[in-house]
């Protein structure tokens, strides 16, 4: 259960964070650390260990070597379904939501972990139950309202266009109240339009319910507009980190973007 | 038509969320309740121990699988023993002198912990070895029933069941017998019409979707697969018990054979997984298709087509295999689906489109 940390404990800290899959090592010692509040970017071009470091920090694969705290809590290797009632959400690169339920359904979900679900409540739905469901229900919808999804509320997830289907996903992991949220890609596939509004909602949700973001993107405007400090990953190293226009502008990152007669070009330029 | 949602505004979330949003559907609910409580008095006794008894009793124990099935996508190909294990501990219980209502008891929490046991595998697989999983169990049970006497009353053994007594007043005859289905019968259609709109569903639900998307948001996959198997294997065992006590009257070891298995399966695929109405939609039509198909077979032997007894014999068994596979490839949400296609139609009848 969340506990008081002290104010000075990052968000969320990650030391010498190792993970290999047989003989690849999909990272190689990654340092990360996310302040109360802050919107950090992980970007790197593909296959560089984002995702993993997110499946790392979530539970799913529990790091090789390395420690990972939440507000000073350590929760190396505990459970996914652990992680989330310590304060972590996130959403996924490829959409996980629950098909046949609806929009409204699927950000219920997110309120699990503030419920108590029980096989006696489901049978005496009219004793207890009604009045749990009925004042969880007023959070989700003041999250729908929060990110504009009134008009499909009772549509069946399914049926809901792509760039609706990732705010449903994203307001079901803010209905879980977490204090640190990881948005994987939420703005993959997108048009411009769509990108802005994902990008204000991220920029709300830091702002009004004081969420520090992890958020892996490739969109460099956004990740320029909007992120704090960014840390670059090439083959699971880490080889950039701070303010997103530094570290974007440095040699080892363009190489890995571009190649290495970019980088030489871009050497040459600057002096 | 008769069916209309314009003009329905809700003014609270429980209003909203109401089992029966539209009042013609109350209505319809209400009058079926009724017809159930007085079906005794307008069937004729065959009517009534031939084919609503067993409808209602096979619909309890096909709820029960739903749930698992539809509810929270764990398939069980063993079902049959699990209401085997609830049949046998409810009678020696009921034998040793435990009342009626524990005895129902007993075999619910039977089956529950030892369904749990073999639920267990589903931890680490799904799909077809999960099925396989649940096969194994339906065979051991089989097994052990046959060949401990302590449980089965010897080779070849049929155990009488002792008259139910509710509140120490025996009930007797089918009449008795109907009744004490229909109280199960509500109180487990009602747990399955609420999963719909609690937590404990929606938990379910999501473990049956996307299981690591479900972890992410807290739930436990072990946890509630293991909940579900213990909730689906407690009301099979009533069923279980309730089949042996109000219809059978004896029980052994051949009622609850893999053929019961695979016709509760029929059920729920036919009917619709998932779907409360559809389940009974299912029970109705594997129970009678059979009747129907026997019937037909019949009139057709008679009228001069050589058809032996062996093939007599196995039809109904192809007939489940023909409707499985028929409903999976046309209409794999099953009778469910076929009601829910009519009732969107009427809504909005005589235009052809609208949001339903």
């Amino acid at each position: 259960m969340p506990r008081l940390a002290p104010t000075d404990a990052p968000a969320l800290a990650c030391r010498g964070i190792e993970r290999s899959f047989g003989g690849l090592k999909a990272l190689k010692g990654v340092d990360l650390e996310v302040r109360p509040g802050e919107i950090f970017g992980l970007v790197g071009p593909n296959g560089s260990g984002k995702t993993t470091m997110v499946n790392v920090i979530t539970g799913f694969y529990p790091p090789n070597a390395g420690r990972v705290a939440l507000f000073g809590d350590d929760i190396t290797g505990l459970a996914p379904h652990a992680i989330t009632r310590r304060g972590i959400a996130r959403t996924f690169q490829n959409l996980a939501l629950f098909k046949g339920m609806s929009v409204l359904d699927n950000i219920l979900v997110g309120r699990h972990i503030h419920m108590h679900p029980s096989v006696l409540g489901t049978l005496f739905y009219w004793v207890a139950a009604v009045r749990e469901e009925t004042a969880h229900r007023t959070v989700v919808e003041e999250i729908i309202e929060f990110m504009q999804l009134q008009e499909i509320r009772h549509e069946p997830v399914e049926v809901v266009p792509l760039g609706l289907q990732k705010r449903v996903e994203l307001a079901r992991a803010l209905a879980a109240e977490p204090r640190v949220l990881i948005l994987d890609e939420p703005m993959a596939g997108m048009n411009q339009e769509e990108k802005e509004y994902i990008a204000r909602f991220i920029l709300d949700a830091r702002d009004e319910r004081g969420v520090s973001v992890l958020v892996i993107e490739h969109h460099m405007d956004v990740v320029m507009a909007i992120c704090d400090r960014v840390l670059v990953l090439n083959y699971g190293e880490t080889i950039a980190a701070g303010p997103p226009a530094e570290a974007m502008a440095s040699p080892k990152v363009i190489e890995a973007y571009l190649g290495h007669s970019a980088a030489r070009r871009q050497l040459r330029a600057v002096s | 038509m008769f069916y209309r949602q314009a003009g329905i505004r809700y003014t609270s979330y429980p209003a909203e969320r109401q089992l029966w949003p539209l009042g013609i559907e109350r209505v319809l609910m209400g009058l079926i309740l009724a017809l159930a409580l007085i079906a005794p008095a307008l069937l004729s006794p065959l009517l009534l121990s031939s084919y609503l008894l067993p409808w209602v009793i096979w619909s309890i124990a096909a709820l029960g699988l739903n749930l698992l099935m539809g509810g929270a996508g764990q398939i069980h190909l063993g079902y049959a023993a699990v209401m085997a294990i609830g049949a046998y501990s409810a009678t020696h219980a009921a034998r040793a002198g435990l009342p009626f209502e524990l005895s129902l008891l007993v075999a619910g929490l039977a089956s529950a912990v030892i369904g749990v046991i073999f639920g267990a595998a589903a931890l680490r697989i799904r799909g077809l070895y999960l099925a396989i999983a649940t096969l194994a169990m339906q065979y051991i049970v089989d097994f052990a029933i046959g060949h401990i006497p302590a449980i089965s009353g010897g080779t070849q053994a049929t155990v009488a069941t002792p008259t139910p007594r509710i509140l120490g007043i025996p009930v007797e005859g089918p009449v008795g017998g109907y009744y004490i289905a229909l109280v199960v019968c509500i109180v487990v259609t009602l747990f399955m019409l609420n999963l719909r709109r609690t937590s404990f569903g929606r938990a379910l639900a999501a473990i049956r979707e996307k299981d690591y998307a479900a972890e992410i948001l807290g739930i436990s996959a072990f946890r509630y697969k293991l909940m579900a198997f213990w909730t689906s294997s407690f009301i099979g065992g009533v069923a279980g018990a309730i089949l042996v006590f109000c219809y059978y009257r004896s029980v052994s070891p051949e009622q609850f054979h893999l053929e019961t298995s695979v016709q509760l399966v029929a059920m729920v695929i036919v009917g619709g997984l998932g779907s409360v109405l559809g389940t009974f939609l299912g029970a109705a039509l594997i129970l009678l298709a059979p009747l129907a198909l026997s019937a037909l077979v019949a009139s057709l032997a008679s009228s001069g087509l050589p058809i032996g007894s062996d093939l007599r014999a196995h039809l109904p068994l192809v007939l489940y295999g023909a409707l499985i596979v028929g409903f999976l490839i046309a209409e794999p949400l099953g009778l469910a689906k076929l009601y829910d296609n009519a009732r969107k139609y009427l809504l909005v009848w005589p235009f052809r489109h609208a949001r339903s």
